[in-house]
């Protein structure tokens, strides 16, 4: 009798273990979401869909301010310039920028330069008109933008007890280039509060 | 020294949780004022709706959608929401267009957003078609 009750007992502890250990061996599961959607991973940086809904505020302020009815020509030429990233975060800021830049050719109002700004394009295109203007022998005729792009991206931080804060504004400027004026500017901000220690917020 | 049966007791209890509950339902509540007469002439459109979720068509409602046109020839469409609860929600919104022909354009500001109405609160909602071609709408809602 008190060998049955031993082997059950031992039977027991063996689904227990085997169980546990089961349990460990869970397989990692990876499944495909909406970059742009509510089901991705939220934290306290910037994560995809902050991204999209950033350029999207940005983009429907410079098209409903009416900004680029005054364009000298259509498309209005617009060299981005540089963006400039204050916050803790380690970005690249083409996340935000590309989504305007392909939203506003798709307008068909802009077009973008790339043989004036900063980044890889630009000395790519200017390495080009270039080496078009020792091959053609002739000086190559390069569109002087009417308007510059200028971003920027700021992180404040704010802490009360286990909450945290973090605030990211993302500026942006339209520029006339023969003006110099600011045609359009816009501040948009996220706020995100993170309880605890962990990084994730909810 | 008379005592109060448990009875009395445990109902005044559970009245008093009630009376906080009720009251910390309605403490995000919006008031809101406004001209009586307003001045403003939106260009509100008939709106078709679909509703498959009933729960969330019965927090949140459309009470109107207006449309007009910016930067020359993109269309904008803003819509007026409602929250029905009297406590705070949340729900997710999306904005898609569609082409002259019928077809889906890929827009870059087609995102899902998340909104946070206070408690009774009438809140806008926009968007402006980063296409000329657009020339239909569909917003669509979800939990």
């Amino acid at each position: 009798m008190k060998h049955t009750v031993t082997s059950r007992l031992l039977g027991l502890l063996a689904v227990g273990a085997m169980l546990t250990f089961s349990g460990c061996e869970t397989a990692t599961e990876t499944r495909t979401v909406d970059a742009k959607g509510p089901q991705a991973i939220n934290t306290s940086a910037i994560n995809s869909q902050d991204w999209a809904n950033a350029a999207d505020q940005l983009l429907n302020s410079l098209l409903s301010s009416n900004a680029l009815n005054n364009a000298p020509h259509t498309p209005a030429i617009l060299a981005v310039d540089r963006v400039i990233n204050n916050t803790q975060l380690m970005v690249d800021t083409d996340l935000l920028i590309k989504k305007i830049r392909v939203a506003l050719t798709n307008t068909g109002k802009i077009a973008i330069t790339n043989t004036m700004g900063l980044g890889e394009r630009a000395v790519v295109a200017s390495e080009a008109a270039e080496l078009d203007e020792m091959q053609s022998g002739k000086k190559a005729k390069i569109l002087v933008p009417d308007y510059t792009l200028y971003a920027k991206l700021i992180q404040q931080t704010d802490k009360n007890g286990k909450i945290a804060q973090n605030t990211y504004s993302f500026q942006m400027s339209l520029v006339a280039v023969k003006t110099g004026l600011t045609v359009w500017e816009e501040e948009k901000q996220i706020a995100k509060q993170t309880k605890g220690a962990g990084a994730i917020g909810w | 020294m008379k005592t109060i049966p448990q009875s009395i007791r445990l109902a005044g209890g559970v009245l008093a949780i009630g009376v906080v509950l009720f009251a910390s339902g309605c403490a995000s509540n919006v008031n809101s004022y406004e001209r009586a007469e307003s001045q403003a002439a939106p260009n509100v459109i008939a709106d078709k709706r679909v509703i498959t979720d009933n729960t969330l068509a019965g927090t949140v409602r459309v009470v109107s959608i207006n449309q007009g046109t910016v930067s020359g020839n993109l269309l904008k469409i803003q819509a007026t929401v409602e929250n029905l609860r009297n406590s705070t929600r949340s729900v997710n919104y999306k904005f898609e267009w569609i082409g002259e022909d019928g077809m889906a354009l890929d827009s870059a500001n087609e995102t899902w957003k998340t909104l946070t109405l206070q408690g009774r609160e009438t809140t806008t909602i926009s968007t402006v078609a980063v296409s000329p071609r657009a020339v239909d709408f569909r917003l669509k809602f979800r939990e």
